[in-house]
């Protein structure tokens, strides 16, 4: 067991290092980037572009500078923006990271809540129809892209209907939870239910699928001759089967949002998390921005797969016995 | 100074806008926002009535460092106006005479000995930084020497001929130019030799990267932390990502309206990160006051019509054009550069910029009302057959060209426009999209062989040279460099010579001078480095309850001189 922790462990250092070393290959292979260029100014003269060239260590060869931007991000702590400069971009991301957790655990709370209870419904209520209407319904969630969901939402919150029916709603933006849980939650409240939509529908459909397997398998039918409610045998034995599947997919969805894959809607609200930090920081062309959150978001990822394979084992006997 | 404006779509500004356009080109102007007198404001001296309140400014992104020596950007160009000055600055008004240069932490106008090369500034006594130190000589002294210390942007350009500038460009470190800026602290003047007289030297000292700042101010860009000024505001705290606030400075005496009027609002609030589009909204629902960032396109209609009260239009000194690469084929052959200058149907660039009301066709280099500016057309109107024709005589008829133009909406329009124009005068042209956010940078390096693209140019200052001389002298050309703002790439002795000559009678016949520059402007068309399409326009949003919006020629919107009260 601890080889293979061990083993794991290794993987996933060689996977951030791959991606680091990618992510600084691709950027100044790029043409047109040349840092130097833009941290001097349009029409710098020559002298001085040396000049900024020298300090900030851009004549140096490619490892060398790959080299520094590692130990300034993980020894000395103190790697700065390209663009704002004296940002530090480890406090940048502490900064966004409670952003986007709020955002994220929320829509999760909801789209859990909703998935498992659509999928729940249409799948124990097949032939009805119960069954089409919920899918329909995920189908609808899931078809509708973030970026023009949200920005639909906006429109009709902020502009159509503000000033009757959402007079209510507050203007886009973050309000930390220290400042009273009311005004966090009122902030966030369509951010959550546009990110909980896709998610709510894609789960739904899985779990359905998952639990009218569950319910032809042989241990339900066990059940069914044992005497057992169809209440217990559904919730007690195929539902518990049916989420190994959603288990895992959550902890990836999960990882990779909080990594910042939220971008989209947080660009569209306005909320200053990790996903919108990765954007601004593409937009400029923002090397050490970039390259924190991208090793942020992959650590993110690495990690949540580790957690699934714990859970799985957690909820599956077979995992834990193989 | 480059900015990249995505105001894109049809012609739908058309009808409200041009109701309430005005402010800025004109001084004498009558009305402007919700027809109050646009002038009269400031005519009239500070208004207490309206003092008070917070503005609530919106930006998407923060804009870079606060350091005024290092930052060249629009954005905080335009903050710095309410917090740092300089030894002269331009007049902080609305309207044309923006442009003037008048005394700041000077006394008066420099003393400027006769060949031009001495400039004397008597310093003012009573002015404070926000730290209630007094600004002595030798914090303009020092901030002379941090300007190269710091490797400033435009320390081996703007200020290159300040006498031992060269060496500390090349050794910044310990740069004292002990020879060109000179204090007397007895008689509170400050000397600053030039190498050889420069007509543009007190508009330059009037920029941002010219401010005077305290003595001790680190040699290094001071990035998030505010440096202590002399304006009517302070920066109370900074982060790129979430908000820039300002509070009134405890230290600052109003010394001179011209240079430094006080401000309305008791504090700015500056916030980042909503997109344009919610902006637009946040400023109709009356959640902020005004917004950097170019307008929508799909915006412009409604802002035009139900919110024309509110929207304000005025010139830019800025133009779109196409650089034309004159070391490439098939544009090193002047007749084929003389078809690009016929080929193009300028109106048609303008409806898709967003109509007659955000920008108007150019047929010069210099804008219209820019100094130097020739009310001369010799390619008035497009023509396709004569162009055609060019093209056949140069012989490079049947080549490939590819235009390169950036990822934004309009860009890539003008550019397909570009691009289809091109085939029917005769070549096989193809349109290369990148990324915005390269694209200016990728197309000045010669090593990448662009033969068109589509760029912009706003200038740094009213001065002919600052497009002429920037964008075609032979200095501006570095092969194989991103830093290369000639992005024709040309060369041309002669050309470089009027150029100087230009710029030497500047210093003593400006209105001579600008007939040479307007001669200099039609040459230069009709050898075609450039392709002028149109000069843009700015289009200012604010809520409701702003007053006194003043559009500067330089700075554009005077921020701290909007009132919510």
């Amino acid at each position: 067991m601890i080889g293979y922790i061990l083993r794991r462990f290794g993987a996933a250092l060689l996977v951030l290092f791959a991606i680091s070393v990618l992510v600084f290959l691709i950027f100044f292979a790029t043409p047109g980037v040349d840092p130097a260029a833009r941290i001097a100014g349009k029409n710098a003269d020559p002298a001085t572009l040396a000049q900024v060239r020298a300090s900030f260590g851009f004549d140096r060869p490619l490892p060398v500078q790959y080299a520094l931007m590692m130990k300034h991000l993980f020894i000395s702590h103190d790697l700065t923006s390209f663009v704002n400069r004296g940002t530090l971009v480890i406090p940048q991301i502490i900064e966004a990271v409670p952003v986007t957790l709020s955002l994220v655990v929320g829509a999760a709370v909801i789209w859990m809540v909703l998935g498992v209870g659509m999928g729940t419904l249409a799948g124990a209520m097949r032939g009805t129809l119960v069954d089409p209407l919920v899918m329909l319904l995920g189908v609808f969630g899931v078809s509708l892209p973030v970026y023009w969901l949200g920005e639909v939402v906006n429109l009709i919150t902020q502009k159509q209907l503000h000033d009757s029916v959402f007079s209510w709603v507050p203007p886009l933006g973050y309000v930390p939870m220290s400042e009273g849980i009311g005004q966090w939650a009122l902030h966030l409240l369509f951010p959550w239910l546009t990110l909980a939509l896709l998610y709510a529908g894609i789960y739904a459909r899985l779990l359905r699928g998952e639990l009218i397997n569950a319910l032809n398998e042989d241990y339900v039918r066990t059940a069914r001759a044992k005497g057992l409610s169809e209440r217990r045998i559904l919730v007690k034995h195929a539902l518990r089967c049916s989420l190994i599947p959603i288990v895992s997919l959550f902890g990836l969805d999960f990882g990779a949002l909080v990594g910042g894959a939220a971008l989209l809607t947080e660009v569209v609200f306005g909320l200053p998390g990790v996903g919108k930090l990765t954007y601004q920081a593409l937009q400029n062309l923002d090397l050490p921005v970039i390259m924190g959150t991208v090793l942020y978001a992959a650590f993110f990822v690495v990690l949540a797969n580790a957690v699934v394979d714990v859970l799985y084992a957690r909820l599956d006997p077979r995992v834990r016995r193989a | 100074m480059k900015r990249i404006t995505a105001i894109a779509g049809a012609a739908l500004l058309a009808v409200g806008v041009a109701a309430c356009s005005g402010g800025g080109g004109a001084a004498t102007s009558g009305t402007d926002t919700a027809g109050q007198p646009a002038q009269t404001a400031s005519a009239a001296g500070f208004q207490e009535q309206h003092k008070g309140g917070t503005l609530r400014l919106l930006a998407k992104s923060g804009d870079g460092t606060l350091d005024p020596h290092i930052n060249y950007s629009n954005g905080n160009w335009q903050v710095f106006q309410a917090l740092y000055d300089g030894l002269v600055s331009f007049r902080k008004v609305g309207g044309n005479t923006s442009y003037d240069i008048v005394p700041d932490l000077a006394e008066e106008m420099p003393q400027v000995s006769a060949d031009g090369k001495t400039y004397t500034f008597k310093l003012r006594k009573d002015v404070k930084f926000t730290t209630g130190e007094p600004v002595t000589v030798d914090d303009v002294v020092a901030s002379f020497q941090r300007i190269f210390r710091v490797s400033g942007p435009t320390s081996g350009t703007f200020y290159s001929g300040i006498v031992g500038a060269a060496d500390c460009v090349k050794k910044p470190a310990g740069c004292t130019l002990d020879k060109g800026v000179v204090a007397d602290a007895a008689a509170g003047t400050v000397t600053v030799n030039l190498v050889a007289a420069d007509s543009e030297f007190l508009q330059k000292l009037a920029l941002p990267h010219a401010a005077v700042l305290p003595k001790g101010t680190p040699d290094k860009d001071q990035g998030t932390t505010p440096i202590p000024g002399t304006g009517p505001y302070k920066v109370e705290s900074y982060n790129p990502n979430k908000q820039m606030k300002l509070v009134r400075n405890p230290n600052f005496t109003e010394w001179s309206r011209d240079a430094q009027p006080q401000g309305y609002p008791d504090e700015i609030d500056y916030n980042y990160g909503l997109t344009p589009e919610a902006a637009v909204t946040a400023v109709q629902n009356g959640q902020a006051d005004w917004i950097f960032d170019p307008l929508p396109a799909d915006r412009l209609t409604e802002i035009g019509t139900t919110y024309a009260e509110q929207a304000h239009v005025n010139p830019l000194a800025a133009f779109w054009y196409i650089p034309v690469n004159v070391n490439l084929a098939p544009f090193d052959k002047p007749e084929a550069r003389e078809a690009l200058q016929w080929a193009f149907d300028k109106n048609a660039l303008v409806k898709m910029f967003g109509g007659a009301n955000v920008a108007q066709p150019a047929c010069t280099i210099l804008p219209p009302a820019f100094p130097g500016h020739a009310d001369v057309c010799d390619f008035p109107q497009q023509d396709l057959a004569k162009a055609k024709d060019l093209v056949q005589k140069s012989g490079t008829s049947g080549q490939e060209v590819s235009v390169v133009v950036s990822d934004d909406d309009v860009s890539k329009q003008i550019g397909e426009y570009v691009r289809s124009t091109l085939e029917q005068i005769g070549y096989q042209a193809k349109l290369k999209v990148i990324s915005t956010n390269i694209h200016f940078t990728y197309i000045q390096n010669t090593k990448n062989k662009v033969q068109l693209s589509v760029s912009q140019w706003y200038a740094d200052y009213p001065a002919a040279s600052n497009f002429i001389n920037v964008l075609l002298s032979c200095a501006s050309f570095r092969e194989g460099s991103d830093a290369s703002i000639n992005i024709s790439g040309f060369c041309d002795k002669d050309v470089d010579a009027k150029i100087a000559e230009a710029m030497k009678l500047d210093q003593s016949d400006t209105a001579a001078a600008g007939k040479v520059w307007g001669e200099l402007d039609r040459e230069l068309m009709k050898r075609g480095p450039i392709v002028p399409l149109f000069n843009p326009k700015q289009i200012d949003f604010v809520s409701k309850n702003v007053g006194n919006y003043q559009f500067h020629a330089q700075f554009h919107a005077l921020l701290d001189q909007m009132w919510v009260k």
